[in-house]
């Protein structure tokens, strides 16, 4: 699991952060820099009010469970339900702390956010 | 069918070992497919953006040249070979890395393109022309750099499919196969050591009641 997820970010950073910043960058668990797009962080910024800027924890992590068909991004809410109802064009909600995507949604959010997001590859815990 | 693995000691200790390893590779395996599934949408994706980009190239090249070709009209080939002998262009380029799904690829971003005229020597020697023939150019090297990227990400991925699907093959055809098989041999002989056990016993039994038979 460890080696499936080395491009993990060590600490993620604020929106509002990276946007202050030349080259906007998080270092990864195997210790390469992951950077995000300015223009990316600017599409980000013009869906969102600064408050939200400083909760957005990017890059925002999507976990790929196997078994399961489906993309889920865990979230207290918020600024990345916003951001990914403008992006897809539909309404998004957030369940138990947990947003769930489907394949097709994933192609048009990656798409679009193409560093500001990550996956990250988890087992259900049922096998 | 997989090729048995070789036990050393066929123990119960042993099994246990063997169907922990099974779970763990099983888990695995799920792992690998989905990050192959992930890699292959994100090549797709890649190949479609890549010939949107191209297209967007080849267009671009057009109007590019076409209106060099309007300017070289207008100005003459030895006139705009001066004035484009003496300007510049400054590029800044961003290069960085970005991950996607394990897999570090080159990203760049083009900062800034200084105005070309204002570099130029002779202002007044340039035409509206010669302008919309360098913003073409301009407008060109933009795509291009994208394209590169593009085309980059896309050797990338397809070098990291290839090396999911063999461990993903590996794993499917070789490792749990492999284990399965050691796994049922290992507890058909512990099965046949319980009957041999049993048979054994029930001869025993046999022989002493004889003994006690003669006995009496």
């Amino acid at each position: 699991m460890k080696v499936m997820n080395a491009h993990m970010p060590r600490r993620r950073r604020t929106l509002f952060d990276l946007q202050q910043e030349t080259h906007p960058h998080v270092m990864c668990n195997d210790g390469n820099a992951h950077y995000f797009r300015k223009d990316e962080l600017e599409k980000l910024a013009s869906l969102l009010s600064e408050d939200e800027q400083r909760v957005l924890l990017l890059p925002i992590i999507m976990e790929v469970t196997s078994s399961k068909g489906e993309i889920i991004i865990r979230t207290k809410g918020g600024p990345e339900e916003k951001v990914f109802a403008a992006i897809l064009g539909m309404p998004v909600t957030c369940r138990q702390q947990q947003i769930t995507l489907f394949r097709p949604q994933l192609t048009v959010l990656r798409k679009t956010l193409k560093t500001t997001t990550q996956y990250m590859f988890t087992v259900s815990r049922d096998g | 069918m997989g090729t048995k693995i070789v036990v050393t000691r066929p123990t119960k200790i042993e099994l246990a070992r063997l169907k922990r390893r099974y779970r763990i590779a099983t888990r695995i395996q799920k792992i690998v497919k989905d990050r192959l599934s992930i890699l292959i949408m994100e090549f797709l994706q890649t190949v479609k953006e890549c010939a949107e980009v191209k297209e967007r190239l080849l267009a671009d090249f057009t109007e590019a040249y076409s209106a060099l070709s309007i300017a070289t009209g207008y100005h003459g080939h030895v006139a705009l070979e001066r004035e484009l002998m003496t300007s510049e262009m400054t590029v800044k380029l961003n290069a960085g890395t970005r991950n996607v799904a394990g897999v570090r690829i080159q990203m760049f971003e083009i900062e800034r393109i200084d105005p070309v005229m204002a570099r130029m020597k002779n202002p007044a020697d340039t035409s509206s022309v010669l302008d919309h023939s360098i913003e073409r150019s301009r407008k060109s090297l933009e795509t291009m750099i994208q394209l590169a990227e593009l085309e980059n990400s896309l050797e990338l991925l397809g070098a990291e499919i290839n090396k999911v699907k063999r461990i993903n093959n590996a794993l499917e055809y070789i490792v749990i196969p492999g284990l399965n098989e050691t796994i049922k041999y290992l507890t058909m002989k512990f099965e046949e050591r319980d009957r041999e056990e049993v048979a054994r016993l029930k001869y025993v039994k046999l022989l002493i009641e004889k003994r006690e038979a003669i006995a009496y």
